[in-house]
């Protein structure tokens, strides 16, 4: 017990509160922030002093001799009864921090499906996916990550479906990450990438329990983090980055048609800048004579190169979108107005752009937000430097080269050692059904060939007798 | 070198198609309706002379690699000369790869200046060439057949654009068919005979390969397939081009391009040639794993470091300031080496069948 106290001086919040039933001495130990004091009456309290020996077999004992034991179970919101006569150390559940309410997702809403979004809590997140997979097939396996912070991690898969070398390369990964603290998944995320250095995700980020739900159904692995509002899902590839779950909910050809436009949105959107400075920088020819002619004349009183001119408007962009994105969102908006109309027709006006660089720059602009997952977003903006500076070095050349690498980087990557250009390389003629064109649900029998499921069919959604 | 081990093999099928395939279209296919010339109009059907051939000499490279299905040429020269025989002929094919992949970069870079960067010089452009082909080699093998085959279908397009060259071109350019001499089809066939250069890798990546049994077959498919591309260019060459355009125009599959009438793009041939570069990255990437595996063997160690070497010298052969004749000449001649290495696997086969079996490789 002194020992106890040691370690948790100077913690304002420990409590020892001694109660005496039937002359013997008790001692509670909890941490008055983690706990509700109508619960620990209802729960320890009360019960106590009715009957000690229901309260003995209700509850759990610990290894005394474990201290560090019995601090981590104080220090995940239970109360530890300290028996003096026995030497006894008993816990009980009375874990009751405030939590936030289950609400709508605001980053990755649709306009039809379900609107729940994950909270921080990680016994919330796991009934969200459990009410919707009610099946004893659903596992959960749980880590503490975290030497400092002690981090409570579960990793969710379907027994059945699930292929278990990946299973196993999740579980090594998780058990071998040694980090001091996570303040959110995506930390984890980070960790446990095959290729750190990619700017391309690895892992799909999610706060959607639906996503969830499908990802576990497709055989893939679900890992939720407590504190995390996120969950991840593994393993995934480039193309699925482009799925968003509204496509599940609308009709195919709609769903096809939005589709079509992320993924190529995704190229056309590192091409068209730096398509700007290779034409009129090194390559002014290949445009017809009109064209160039407008061009020109658009840029005439513009005193910088079109690299320069590019990476400037560029840049703008990048300044209003980050500064929009810290300001709270009536000022957000405010700062768009003022970026995009003001600046915008300054710009051209005072002739520091030609307006058809606006045009392009803001198409560009526009085009990078299409894919569903954030990161992915960035990923397309941070490989859009890299096509500039191709370009303004080496004009067409340059944007071949850079695609160039832009392709074999991709075939390189791997999400949990499956590649990520999967079914591209290697191909899988059914996912087909299911990519850049979304075939009828009728189609979406087999399971993506990157989760290498065990069951390689879903269940039938049509079948009429 | 020796790839016991079955985790080694890498190459399904569609790699073997694809390697062959998009290693042989280089840049001498920019420039073979000039180099046939020599036959005018009846040169419309030598590529698939040169595929015939290039099967035909197929055969003895799959039949020896057969024999020692876990090595490379490399390892088979020194199981059938010898140690120090063996290195010395690695050595001398090591030379011939680096200065074939220079060729092969000196002769795109130079095109890249010409059309698309006309006011720069070579040295930055060939850097990050080299960069990326490192990048690409760096991965093995495996990493190279997977970008020919995002290779293939990004360049798969360009054949689109040979529409208008049959639009305006004149059926009739294709007759008369025998029209030439035994010393035009000589002359043609040394000078474009290079085209099929690079199928005969397949000696050094062939103990990668999963299904060995069937590598005839998938090599034969992508031998094919790069014969019919070379095949519609140069049909659709001689269509289009007079005999004068074709003897006189150094690229005129280049000059095809500049055909395409587009309203929104004038000139083709800008973004054609530098969409060449992964057709040039492959076959590149390729000469440069074989020239690493070549360091490999000579120097009996296996470093990544070796590429970064490759890389150097190919620079240097490229860049370094010498006689320009010299280099001109090196370049051409090294074709002729190109020639002797088809022939080689024939001879190798010969020595193969008088030495004892004990040096045949574990099946």
């Amino acid at each position: 017990m002194e020992t106890l106290k040691t370690k948790l001086d100077g913690i304002e919040d420990a409590v020892f509160k001694d109660i005496y039933v039937d002359k013997e001495r008790i001692t509670l130990i909890y941490f008055s922030s983690l706990i509700d004091n109508k619960i620990l009456h209802q729960t320890v309290i009360a019960p106590l002093l009715q009957s000690k020996a229901d309260v003995l077999q209700t509850s759990e004992v610990i290894e005394a001799i474990d201290i560090a034991n019995v601090i981590s179970t104080i220090t995940e919101g239970n109360t530890v009864l300290y028996f003096h006569a026995e030497g006894l150390y008993l816990s009980i559940n009375t874990f009751s921090a405030p939590t936030a309410a289950i609400s709508d997702t605001d980053t990755e809403s649709s306009v039809i499906g379900p609107q729940n979004a994950f909270t921080e809590s990680l016994e919330t997140n796991l009934s969200l996916v459990k009410r919707r997979i009610q099946n004893t097939n659903l596992k959960i396996r749980n880590f503490v990550i975290g030497s400092e912070t002690n981090t409570k991690v579960s990793v969710l898969y379907m027994d059945d479906i699930v292929n278990k070398e990946n299973l196993d390369i999740v579980i090594n990964k998780i058990k071998k990450i040694d980090h001091p603290g996570f303040n959110d998944i995506s930390i984890l995320q980070q960790l446990m990438d095959d290729h750190p250095f990619s700017p391309f995700p690895q892992y799909h980020e999610t706060v959607r329990p639906d996503i969830a739900v499908s990802g576990l159904l497709d055989g893939r692995i679900v890992i939720a983090m407590e504190n995390g509002k996120g969950i991840i899902i593994c393993p995934i590839s480039f193309f699925e980055l482009f799925i968003s779950p509204e496509d599940y909910y609308n009709r195919w050809t709609t769903a096809s048609l939005l589709r079509f436009l992320r993924f190529f949105g995704f190229f056309l959107t590192i091409i068209l800048t730096p398509t700007y400075i290779s034409v009129l920088t090194y390559h002014p020819e290949m445009l017809p004579f009109e064209v160039l002619l407008n061009l020109q004349e658009s840029r005439g009183k513009v005193p910088f190169s079109p690299f320069m001119e590019v990476l400037f408007m560029e840049l703008v962009i990048e300044v209003l979108r980050e500064a929009g994105s810290r300001m709270p969102t009536k000022i957000g908006q405010t700062i768009g107005i003022v970026g995009g109309i003001v600046i915008g027709t300054a710009a051209v006006e005072a002739s520091l752009v030609s307006n058809t660089l606006i045009v392009i720059v803001a198409v560009s602009a526009l085009l990078s937000f299409l894919p569903p997952n954030f990161i992915m977003s960035n990923s397309s903006r941070f490989v859009r430097y890299l096509f500039i500076f191709g370009a303004g070095m080496f004009g067409l050349y340059g944007q071949m080269i850079a695609f160039a690498w832009l392709f074999h980087h991709l075939l390189s990557l791997t999400s949990l050692n499956t590649p990520y250009l999967t079914p591209l390389i290697p191909r899988k003629w059914t996912d087909v059904f299911d990519s850049v064109v979304r075939m009828p649900t009728k189609f979406l029998k087999y399971k993506p060939g990157i989760t290498r499921a065990q069951t390689k069919k879903t269940p039938p959604v049509d079948k009429e007798e | 070198m020796n790839l016991v081990d079955n985790k080694l093999k890498v190459l399904n099928h569609y790699h073997v198609v694809f390697l062959i395939q998009n290693v042989i279209i280089g840049t001498s296919l920019l420039s073979l309706p000039n180099r046939l010339s020599s036959m005018g109009y009846s040169l419309w059907w030598m590529p698939l002379l040169f595929g015939v051939v290039a099967n035909l000499l197929l055969i003895p490279m799959i039949w020896l690699v057969r024999k020692y299905p876990n090595d490379t040429l490399f390892v088979i020269h020194e199981k059938l000369f010898g140690k120090w025989a063996g290195k010395t002929i690695n050595a001398i094919l090591l030379v011939y790869f680096i200065i074939v992949i220079a060729a092969v970069c000196s002769s795109y870079i130079r095109l890249i200046q010409i059309v698309a960067l006309v006011d720069q010089k070579i040295t930055a452009p060939l850097i990050i060439f080299l960069i990326i082909a490192i990048y690409i080699a760096h991965g093995g093998i495996k990493s190279v057949a997977r970008f020919c085959i995002i290779s293939f279908f990004l360049t798969f397009g360009l054949l689109y654009f040979l529409k208008w060259g049959v639009a305006d071109g004149d059926i009739r350019h294709i007759m008369p068919f025998f029209n030439f001499t035994p010393q035009e089809l000589f002359t043609a066939s040394k000078k474009g005979l290079m085209t099929i250069g690079g199928f005969e890798l397949i000696l050094f990546y062939f103990p990668y390969i999963i299904y060995q049994k069937k590598a005839f077959k998938h090599a034969s498919l992508g031998l094919w397939m790069s014969m019919v591309f070379t095949f519609a260019f140069t049909f659709v060459s001689v269509m289009f081009f007079s005999e004068w355009q074709l003897e006189n125009l150094l690229y005129p599959v280049l000059n095809l391009f500049q055909e395409v009438q587009l309203s929104y793009l004038e000139r083709l041939d800008v973004l054609g040639i530098t969409m060449w570069v992964y057709l040039i990255l492959s076959t590149t990437a390729a000469y440069i794993w074989v020239a690493k595996k070549g360091f490999d063997s000579v120097l009996s160690s296996t470093k990544k470091s070796h590429l970064y070497f490759v890389a150097a010298i190919v620079f240097i052969l490229v860049r370094a300031p010498y006689m320009e004749a010299f280099q001109k000449l090196l370049f051409e001649r090294v074709f002729y080496v190109m020639y002797a290495f088809f022939l080689w696997p024939i001879l190798l086969c010969l020595i193969h069948m008088m030495k004892p079996k004990k040096n045949e490789g574990s099946k």
